[in-house]
């Protein structure tokens, strides 16, 4: 069943100096339990997409286009009021990024889920707290730190603090940005196993964004690549791993270290991501591309589907098919 | 790489007074210490890149500044090439300053935004008065930003770091190092804020002269995967300590102390088919203020046993340049 369909969105930033093109025809679909991990360096674009399905633009952000649908209903066209009271927080839920300061310094961190609940459901305070207790059991923290200040809880418990107000009001969907990237490797470990054992218990949907690709292998399902503002690539996680179509895919598996491979030389993609502000013309990634063929600068590649669920946009692709 | 030595640290302590109020200072109670570093002592051999391992407060940045004597060591000894460097005055040092080099982590901190490329490139030429003219100096200059990979370099000499990506931005930081010819360098997680696709190329020119000029490195990471790539030998450090030491491959693959086991256990590889990484051991890493006696990973290890509590355990070789400090690691 799906649960989320992104259609041809456009996402832009308007600046200045023109309107930077941070999303451009992305074209998604994620079906109920899926894990989806959302993948590409910073710039790519991969939060914009985020912010955007959550409505949570900042001013000068702006869907240009396309649509997106939840649960087949285009929340793009819904007035504010019905998008904050019943969708944002009760359908889908956001884990920001860098939970270190994401928590209110000056409230106590179980008086935050429970406002998060008491704003969306009829419910009265003791009871949302109650609430705030069982989601703290629910991501492994110990019930009693609801009371605790932001600054008494360690790294990973902000973390899973951040999981579970994400979880207050039962969303189906979850988007987790980048939830492990200021952890230490063990605290790191523990995040990804509470995540993993919610997909399981819960049945939840996620899209875990992250430039970490090792992230990605331990706790989705499925994984899309982005570029630039484009998706270039999109399959369930073995084949991302062992048969990626798309020349970026390749390079970025390659210039990602291992600790079970062997010592090797790493390799890194030349050049730098595009400015956004004018890509390149054709397919983004061509000027950095090992396979750039002529056509590559003047048509932009269709996003094909190659098989079922494994979809790439590449020149290189439709030439030997 | 031969066997020489290039660096040797003694029982390097590096404890921060922790600052009191006034009231407990006049009742004179005793001064806290954190103790970033306490008690550690390892070699590196020339020509050889040393990892310096451990999560975010187990004191590697600390021994890595304190190595280079940016910090003042509490005490013990450093050896440069044979010479008790922890004697010299600052005249002496300053001298040695050229040979002995620091990249910082976070080039978007390290570089002066109001100075261009040339001026910072061409300031440590100056400081060490490395050339006698202008003409002399934009010529190291130019071929300094060559050797980072940044061409032309005509293109990059009057711009300043808000002009610069973060690859960018780092490769002027490895430059400026590089143009002093230092003999050692210590490399603070030289590209953990750098995206993954181009960190392989920071490394890279960073690397090369090693070969070239026989530069040795020690390399500061929580990365371990990176470790594994980059290092020759390496330590894992916790709370202030070295608990494991020996050639990186057979850190990874034969560990020994419960601490190095749990960090391997937990570091995730980029494979879906991969076993997924687990934390084997709850709880985070203490503070460095009072740490627990005896062994300080004992409140989290599964093998702690009565000895734990009392006694520090040593770093003792257990065979074949393999050091560990753990009472129960054979």
């Amino acid at each position: 069943m799906t649960i989320l369909e992104v259609q041809d969105l456009k996402t832009y930033y308007s600046t200045l100096m023109g309107d930077v093109k941070a999303v451009d025809d992305v074209r998604l679909r994620m079906d109920k339990g899926e894990a989806l991990g959302l993948v590409g360096e910073s710039g790519c674009g991969k939060t914009t997409l985020a912010l955007a399905i959550m409505r949570l633009l900042p001013w000068n952000g702006r869907i240009a286009g396309g649509k997106i649908m939840l649960n087949d209903i285009d929340i793009v066209g819904l007035d504010d009021k019905t998008f904050d009271k019943e969708y944002r927080w009760k359908k889908m839920s956001y884990v920001f990024q860098g939970a270190m300061n994401a928590l209110n310094p000056v409230f106590k961190v179980g008086a935050q889920i429970a406002e998060a609940i008491t704003i969306h459901e009829d419910v009265e305070n003791p009871e949302a707290m109650e609430r705030a207790r069982e989601l703290f059991r629910l991501v492994g923290i110990d019930p009693e730190r609801t009371t605790s200040f932001p600054h008494e809880l360690s790294g990973g418990m902000k973390q899973r603090a951040m999981i579970a107000m994400a979880l207050a009001c039962n969303p189906d969907f979850i988007i987790a940005d980048e939830p492990t990237t200021a952890l230490d490797v063990i605290v790191q470990a523990q995040t990804l196993e509470v995540m993993r054992e919610l997909q399981k218990k819960l049945g939840l949907t996620t899209m875990i964004i992250t430039h970490d690709l090792s992230v990605v292998a331990q706790t989705c399902s499925t994984c899309a690549i982005m570029y630039a503002g484009n998706l270039v690539e999109y399959a369930d996680i073995n084949t991302i791993f062992s048969e990626p179509a798309h020349p970026y895919t390749k390079a970025l598996i390659g210039a990602f270290p291992s600790i079970k491979e062997d010592r090797r030389e790493l390799v890194s993609i030349a050049g730098v991501p595009p400015n956004l502000l004018h890509p390149p013309t054709g397919c983004r990634f061509n000027p950095r591309c090992p396979n750039r063929m002529d056509i590559c600068s003047k048509e932009k590649p269709d996003y094909l589907e190659l098989e079922d669920g494994h979809n790439a946009a590449c020149h290189l692709l439709t030439k030997e098919g | 790489m031969n066997g020489e030595i290039e660096l040797k640290v003694e029982n390097l302590k590096k404890w921060f007074p922790v600052r009191r109020g006034i009231v407990s200072t006049l009742l004179s109670r005793k001064t806290d210490y954190v103790r970033a570093v306490d008690d550690i002592s390892f070699e590196v051999r020339k020509g050889e890149i040393f990892g310096l391992a451990g999560e975010s407060g187990c004191g590697k940045t600390t021994a890595g500044k304190t190595v280079l004597r940016l910090l003042e060591p509490t005490s013990g000894k450093i050896y440069f090439e044979g010479r008790d460097i922890t004697a010299l005055n600052k005249l002496e040092m300053k001298e040695l300053r050229r040979r002995m080099q620091i990249v910082y982590q976070d080039p978007y901190q390290s570089l002066n935004p109001r100075m261009t490329v040339f001026d910072i490139i061409a300031e440590p030429i100056q400081v060490h008065k490395m050339s006698d003219s202008l003409a002399e100096t934009e010529d190291i200059v130019h071929k300094a930003l060559e050797e980072v990979e940044l061409i032309p370099g005509e293109d990059f000499v009057y711009r300043f770091p808000h002009e610069l990506s973060g690859g960018q931005r780092q490769r002027v930081a490895v430059a400026r190092t590089l143009v002093l010819q230092p003999s050692f360098i210590v490399a603070d997680e030289p590209i953990s804020m750098l995206d993954v696709s181009i960190r392989a190329g920071i490394l890279k020119v960073m690397l090369k002269t090693r070969l070239a000029q026989d530069v040795t490195y020690i390399f500061i990471t929580h990365d371990l995967a990176y470790a594994r790539h980059i290092c020759h030998r390496g330590a894992i450090m916790y709370s202030g300590k070295i608990v494991e030491m020996t050639s990186m491959d057979h850190l990874v693959k034969h560990p020994l102390h419960p601490y190095t086991i749990a960090l391997m256990k937990a570091v995730p590889v980029p494979d879906p088919e991969y076993e997924k990484a687990r934390a084997v051991i709850g709880g985070e890493v203490p503070t460095p203020i009072n740490p627990p006696p005896g062994c300080r990973f004992h409140p989290r290890c599964s093998k702690a046993s009565d000895i734990c509590r009392k006694e520090e355990p040593e770093l003792t070789e257990v065979g074949n340049e393999h050091f560990v400090a753990c009472h129960h690691a054979l």
